[in-house]
C-alpha cells in the first residue's frame, strides 16, 4: 500500500536556519501518527510541508504516492485543524463547517445538511447558527474539527490541537479523537509537545529535536527503549545516567535511562543513595535521590515504607528496566 | 485661505446681527494708535514690498504710526461680506457690490470725514459716490477704482478683440481655433452684469439700463446668455493667482479680468493684454469701510488719511494697473504713476464703466428688480449646467 | 498570613494630601473614570453638539424672498428649496463623487495595506508608514496646487502623454462628456483624482489595521479548504477587512462630501455641497439654506452608516 505521506531528504531553510534539516519519513494509511519535540524542533514545519503552507528547500514531500511540489495547499487532499482553530469570525458555526463545501461549489442544502451531520458528529449538534465568538474553547476545537473532516481528507493534520484547552478536557479530547480516527479510518498527524498525548494516542510517534527525527517508533519503543539521550530525557522524566556514572557503577560503557517507577528500594545489595527530597503525588511518591553525586527521581507506589529526607537508602531495579544506549549524543 | 464654515459660525452670527441693532456713534476724535490695524483687502491691494520690493505702502505707515498692519485676503465680494460678518477686522476694501450690504447689515461704521484732513484732495465723481454715500452720511474714503478688463493672449489675437462677444458666443479666434474651452469668466453672480452690460449693445430691446437693475425679462436673457457661454468656459476662475496659472498652463485665449492678473502675467513675459470692449465694462470702485465695532478706531482713521496722502494711491495704481480716488496721485511724483498711465489705466473712462453694485429688489430704474440674493442661486445653477 | 498583625512597625502611616486622594480614586474607580472623560465629554457635548444643533435650529428658518433677511419662524421651505433642480445637482454630484473617490480608494488601497500588514517588516515598515504619513505633513492647498500643475493642459502629466506620443488617447478620453473637459485640471476626472490622492492615506490605516488584525491562519484555512488566493480574498479577507474599509470610507466619504478648495481648484467650477455652502453663508447672509446644506453630508452619512450596518459590515469586530 502506498504511503499516505512520505518525506524524502526534506529540508526547509531559512537563510542559515535549518528549521527541517533532512528528514525521512513514511507514514501508514490508516495511521494515527503523532509528531512530538519541543518548540522549534522542526516538528510544526514538517506539518506545514504537509499542508502546502511551507514549501521544502530541498527533497520532496509525496501524499498518496503523487509529489507535492508544485501543487498548491488549495489542491491537497488533506486538512488541517489549526492550534488556534482560525474559524472565519464572520460565518456562523454552520457557514464555517460548510465553507470548503461552497468553495467546492456545493449547493446550499446538501452542504447545510453535511454541516449538521458533521457537527453531530463532533457531538455539537444544534450549535449551527451560533458564531465561533459564542463558543468555549472545546466548542471551538470541535468546529475545527468537523470543518475538517466533512472534506473527507485522506490526511487530517492536527497542529496541538488540544494545546489551548484545560487538563480535564483534554484528556477526554483524546479519547474522542482517537476513537474518530479509529471510526473514521483517516491517516492522523499529530503534532504535539506534550508526550502524554503522543504516547497514548499515537500508533506510531516520530521525535524530533533540532530539525531532525531522532527516533520514530511505537510509543513503548519510545518510551521503553529510547535510542539517544534527548528522546530519554524528553519523553517523560526519565533519569539520565551519563556514562561516567554508568562506568563508576559497573552498569555499562554508555548512557543509559531508567524510569522512575522502575526504581525500587531495596534493603540489601543494588547502590547506596541519599534521600534529598519527598513528594506526595496521592498513588505514588517522588524521592529526589542523590546516586553518588548524581540527582535522580524515584517513583515509589503507595504501602511501601518511606525513608525519611535526609536519610541513607539503597536502590535497585530490574536489569531488563535500564535502557542502555548505543549513541551517545 | 478660507476660513471654514463651522456650525458655531452660524451661531455668532446670529448673535452679532442682534448686537449689530445698536445705533453707531461716529468718532469725533482720534487719539493714540492702538499699535495694531487688521485689513480685509484684495489680493494685492496692500503691499509692504514682499512681492516686489519696489511696491510698498505699508513699511512707512507702520513707522510713522506704531500700528502694525495685517491683511486678510478675500478673492470675492461674497468672501469679503463673509469675513466682515465673522468679525476682528478693523477695516475692509470693499466693491459696490459689497458696500451697502455691509451699510445695510450695520457691519460698518459712519466716517466723519472732519478727522480725515486730505478728504478734499479726493476726485470729486466719488466724493459721493452712491456704493459709499448713504442718506447724506459717509460710510468710507474711496481707495481705487478701475474697469473689469478684457484680457487676451497676443498669440491667439494679434489684435485686440473689440466686442465681448469672444467670451460670450461660440466662434472661431483669429488662430482659426474655436474659443470652445480657451475662455473664463469670473466665479461671482456679479459676472451676471457683464453679461447684461452685453445684452445693453447687442439687444437693445430689452431696454436694460443698468446691468445691475435687471427685471425678470431682462434677467433670464442674461441667464440665457450666461449658459451659452457656460459651454464654452472650462473653468471659472475665482483666484487671480488661478487665473494666471491658467493663462500660464492650460492655454487660455480670453477672459475677464482685472488689470492685476495682467500686469504680474506681463511682468514674468506672458504674451497677454488686454484692453476694454466697444460695449464697455462693469467695473469696480473700491471704498475703504470700517468696522462697527472695530478694535483699532485710532488707526483705522490714520490709515485712511495715509491712503490719501502717501504713495499708496500712486504706486498702488501702477501696481494694479487701477485709478487712484487722488488724481494728484497721477501726476505729482509722490510715487510711480504718470498721467500717461492713468490714461493707460481708464481714468478718463469712468463715465463708460458699470460700477458693481449689490442688484436690490427696489431698484431706481424700474418698478421691481430681480435681488442680488436670486444672482447667487441661479448663477450657481448656471455653472452646474442648469 | 497574619505578619501584618505581629509586625512591630504598622505599615499603613498617616497619608499625605496626594495619598489620600489616590485612596480615594481607588476605592471608587467611578469617580476616577468621570474625572477622566468629563471635560472632553463636556467639550464635545457643549461645543460641538451644541453647534451642531445651532446648526441644525438655522435650518428650519427661510429667508425672506424680498429683502435677504433671515425670517426667524420655523418652516420647512428652506429644506424644500434644496429640492431645486440646481441645488439637487448640486446634491448628487457631491454624493456621485464621493461614491467614486471612496470605491477607488479601497480599490488602490486594499493591496498597499495588504503588503504593510503582511510582509513589511521592519525598515520597510517605517517606509511604507512615511510614505503614508508623508503627505499629510505638507499643506493641503501646496498638494492641490501641485495637482494642479500635473493636470494641466501644459502640464506634467500632458507632457508625459506628448512624450509616449499617446496624446490622441488622453484627447479620447477627455472628448468622454461628463468626466472629461479641456484638460484634466477642468475636468472631474482631475477632481476626483486629487480627491483620491488626498485621501487615501484615510483609507490605507485604517485597513491596514484591520488586515493586521486577521491572524495568518485564517488565510491559510481557508486555503487548507480548497479556497484558491481569489475565493479567500473574497469569501476571508475581504469581510474580515470591512471594518476597516468602512472606516475608511467614513473618512473619504465625508472628507469628499464637505471639501470645498478642491473643486474650486480642480474642476469644471461646477459647485459641490461644501462650496455651496460656503457661497450661500456668505452671499446676502442665507444662512438657512446653507445649514440645510450642512444637514444633507450629516443625513448621508447616517443612512450609509446604518446601510453598512445592516449589511453586517461590524459583525467581524
Amino acid at each position: 500500500m502506498t504511503a499516505a505521506v512520505e518525506f524524502r531528504r526534506v529540508e526547509r531553510h531559512y537563510g542559515e536556519v535549518r528549521a527541517v534539516d533532512g528528514v525521512d519519513l513514511s507514514i501508514a494509511q490508516g495511521e494515527f501518527f503523532a509528531m512530538l519535540g519541543p518548540s522549534g524542533s522542526g516538528k510544526t514545519t514538517c506539518l506545514r510541508l504537509i499542508a502546502g503552507f511551507e514549501r521544502p528547500t530541498g527533497g520532496e514531500v509525496a501524499i498518496m504516492g503523487a509529489p507535492m511540489g508544485d501543487v498548491p495547499p488549495y489542491r491537497r487532499p488533506v486538512n488541517t485543524v489549526f492550534q488556534d482553530y482560525a474559524l472565519f469570525p464572520h460565518l456562523n458555526v454552520r457557514d464555517n463547517v460548510a465553507y470548503g463545501l461552497m468553495i467546492a461549489g456545493q449547493g446550499r442544502a446538501p452542504r447545510r445538511r453535511a454541516a449538521d451531520e458533521a457537527l453531530e458528529m463532533v457531538a455539537l449538534p444544534g450549535y449551527g447558527a451560533r458564531k465561533p465568538s459564542e463558543l468555549s474553547g472545546g466548542q471551538r476545537q470541535r468546529v475545527a474539527l468537523a470543518r475538517a473532516l466533512v472534506m473527507q481528507p485522506k490526511v487530517l493534520l492536527l497542529d496541538e490541537p488540544l494545546g489551548a484547552l484545560d487538563l480535564k478536557l483534554r484528556e477526554a479530547m483524546q479519547e474522542e479523537l482517537k476513537a474518530l480516527q479509529r471510526r473514521l479510518g483517516i491517516t492522523f498527524v499529530f503534532v504535539t509537545h506534550d508526550q502524554g498525548e503522543a504516547l497514548s494516542m499515537a500508533d506510531r510517534v516520530a521525535v524530533f529535536n533540532d530539525g531532525r527525527i531522532v527516533q520514530a517508533g511505537t510509543p513503548e519503543d519510545i518510551y521503553y527503549r529510547p535510542e539517544a539521550p534527548f528522546v530519554a530525557d524528553f519523553v517523560g522524566s526519565s533519569n539520565l545516567l551519563p556514562p561516567e556514572v554508568t562506568r563508576r557503577l559497573g552498569l555499562g560503557d554508555g548512557p543509559a535511562a531508567l524510569r522512575p517507577e522502575a526504581v525500587r528500594l531495596v534493603s540489601e545489595g543494588g547502590h547506596a543513595a541519599r534521600v534529598t527530597g519527598l513528594a506526595f503525588l496521592g498513588t505514588a511518591t517522588r524521592l529526589s535521590l542523590d546516586l553518588d553525586g548524581h540527582r535522580m527521581t524515584a517513583l515509589i507506589p503507595r504501602g511501601a515504607d518511606m525513608p525519611a529526607e535526609g536519610s541513607d537508602v539503597r536502590i535497585g531495579w530490574a536489569p531488563d528496566d535500564l535502557h542502555l544506549m548505543k549513541v551517545s549524543a | 485661505m478660507k476660513k471654514m464654515l463651522r456650525g458655531a459660525t452660524a451661531m455668532t452670527l446670529a448673535l452679532s446681527v442682534a448686537q449689530a441693532a445698536l445705533a453707531q456713534e461716529m468718532m469725533t476724535e482720534i487719539g493714540e494708535g492702538e499699535g495694531e490695524l487688521r485689513i480685509v483687502a484684495w489680493p494685492g491691494y496692500i503691499e509692504r514690498g514682499e512681492t516686489d520690493e519696489n511696491f510698498d505702502w505699508v513699511t512707512g505707515f507702520e513707522e510713522a504710526t506704531g500700528c502694525m498692519v495685517r491683511v486678510q485676503t478675500a478673492n470675492t465680494s461674497d468672501e469679503m461680506v463673509a469675513l466682515m460678518n465673522e468679525g476682528g477686522f478693523d477695516l475692509v476694501t470693499a466693491s459696490g457690490d459689497a458696500s451697502l450690504r455691509m451699510v445695510a447689515g450695520d457691519r460698518v461704521q459712519p466716517i466723519n470725514i472732519g478727522l480725515i484732513p486730505s478728504w478734499n484732495m479726493i476726485d470729486d465723481r466719488l466724493k459721493q459716490a452712491p456704493w459709499h454715500y448713504v442718506d447724506g452720511t459717509h460710510y468710507g474714503v474711496p481707495y481705487m477704482w478701475g474697469p473689469n478688463v478684457l484680457m487676451y493672449s497676443t498669440e491667439v489675437f494679434p489684435e485686440a478683440p473689440t466686442s465681448w462677444s469672444v467670451v460670450f458666443e461660440p466662434q472661431d479666434l483669429p488662430d482659426g481655433q474655436p474659443n470652445e474651452g480657451r475662455v473664463q469668466a469670473y466665479d461671482g453672480p456679479i459676472h451676471i452684469a457683464d453679461a447684461a452690460l452685453y445684452l445693453m449693445t447687442h439687444q437693445p430691446d430689452l431696454g436694460i439700463e443698468s446691468p445691475y437693475e435687471l427685471n425678470q425679462e431682462q434677467y433670464d436673457a442674461a441667464l440665457d446668455l450666461l449658459r451659452q457661454q457656460r459651454t464654452l468656459v472650462s473653468r471659472y476662475w475665482h483666484d487671480a493667482f488661478i487665473q494666471i496659472d491658467d493663462f500660464q498652463n492650460e492655454g487660455m485665449a480670453a477672459s475677464g479680468s482685472w488689470p492685476f492678473q495682467v500686469n504680474l502675467l506681463q511682468g514674468g513675459g506672458a504674451p497677454v493684454a488686454s484692453t476694454i470692449p466697444e460695449e464697455g465694462a462693469t467695473g469696480w470702485a473700491d471704498t475703504t469701510m470700517m468696522h462697527s465695532e472695530a478694535d483699532h478706531p485710532n488707526c483705522a482713521y490714520m490709515w485712511m488719511e495715509h491712503t490719501l496722502t502717501s504713495n499708496l494711491m500712486s504706486d498702488l495704481s501702477v501696481w494694479f494697473g487701477a485709478n487712484p480716488a487722488v488724481p494728484d496721485a497721477c501726476t505729482d511724483g509722490r510715487g510711480m504713476q504718470t498721467a500717461e498711465g492713468c490714461t493707460t489705466n481708464g481714468f478718463d473712462d469712468f463715465e463708460r464703466i458699470r460700477f458693481w453694485q449689490t442688484p436690490v429688489t427696489q431698484c431706481d430704474s424700474q418698478e421691481q428688480c430681480v435681488p442680488y440674493y436670486r444672482w447667487v442661486s441661479d448663477y450657481i445653477g448656471v455653472i452646474g449646467g442648469r | 498570613m497574619t505578619s501584618a498583625d505581629t509586625s512591630p512597625a504598622s505599615p499603613v502611616t498617616a497619608p499625605d494630601a496626594a495619598t489620600r486622594l489616590s485612596d480615594i480614586l481607588w476605592r471608587r474607580p467611578r469617580l476616577l473614570i468621570a474625572l477622566l472623560i468629563g471635560p472632553p465629554l463636556a467639550w464635545l457635548g457643549i461645543v460641538y453638539l451644541g453647534a451642531l444643533f445651532a446648526l441644525l435650529a438655522q435650518s428650519f428658518f427661510s429667508i425672506d424672498e424680498f429683502s435677504g433677511q433671515i425670517r426667524y419662524e420655523l418652516t420647512l421651505s428652506t429644506y424644500a428649496e434644496l429640492f431645486r433642480a440646481y441645488n439637487l445637482d448640486i446634491i448628487l454630484r457631491t454624493v456621485a463623487m464621493a461614491a467614486s473617490v471612496t470605491v477607488a480608494a479601497a480599490i488602490v488601497a486594499f493591496p498597499i495595506a495588504y503588503y504593510a500588514a503582511r510582509y513589511a517588516t521592519g525598515r520597510w515598515k517605517a517606509i511604507f508608514y512615511l510614505g503614508i504619513m508623508l503627505p499629510l505633513w505638507s499643506s493641503y492647498l501646496v498638494k492641490v496646487y501641485a495637482w494642479k500643475l500635473i493636470l494641466a493642459k501644459e502640464g506634467i502629466l500632458g507632457w508625459l502623454f506628448e512624450t509616449l506620443h499617446l496624446t490622441w488617447l488622453l484627447e479620447a478620453y477627455l472628448a468622454i462628456p461628463g468626466i472629461g473637459g479641456n484638460s484634466l485640471s477642468v475636468s472631474w476626472t482631475g477632481t476626483f483624482l486629487v480627491f483620491l490622492y488626498v485621501w487615501l492615506p484615510f483609507m490605507i490605516l485604517p485597513v491596514q489595521a484591520a488586515l493586521e488584525r486577521v491572524p495568518p491562519s485564517m488565510l491559510e484555512a481557508s486555503g487548507d479548504l480548497g479556497a484558491r488566493p481569489g475565493q479567500t480574498l473574497r469569501h476571508v479577507l475581504i469581510p474580515l477587512a470591512l471594518p476597516g474599509i468602512i472606516a475608511g470610507s467614513i473618512f473619504t466619504f465625508s472628507l469628499t462630501l464637505g471639501d470645498y478648495i478642491v473643486p474650486q481648484i480642480v474642476g469644471t467650477s461646477a459647485r459641490m455641497i461644501g462650496q455651496a455652502v460656503y457661497q450661500y453663508q456668505g452671499t446676502a447672509g442665507n444662512i438657512p439654506l446653507a445649514a440645510a446644506f450642512a444637514v444633507v453630508p450629516i443625513l448621508i452619512m447616517a443612512v450609509y452608516l446604518w446601510i453598512a450596518k445592516r449589511k453586517g459590515a461590524f459583525d467581524a469586530l
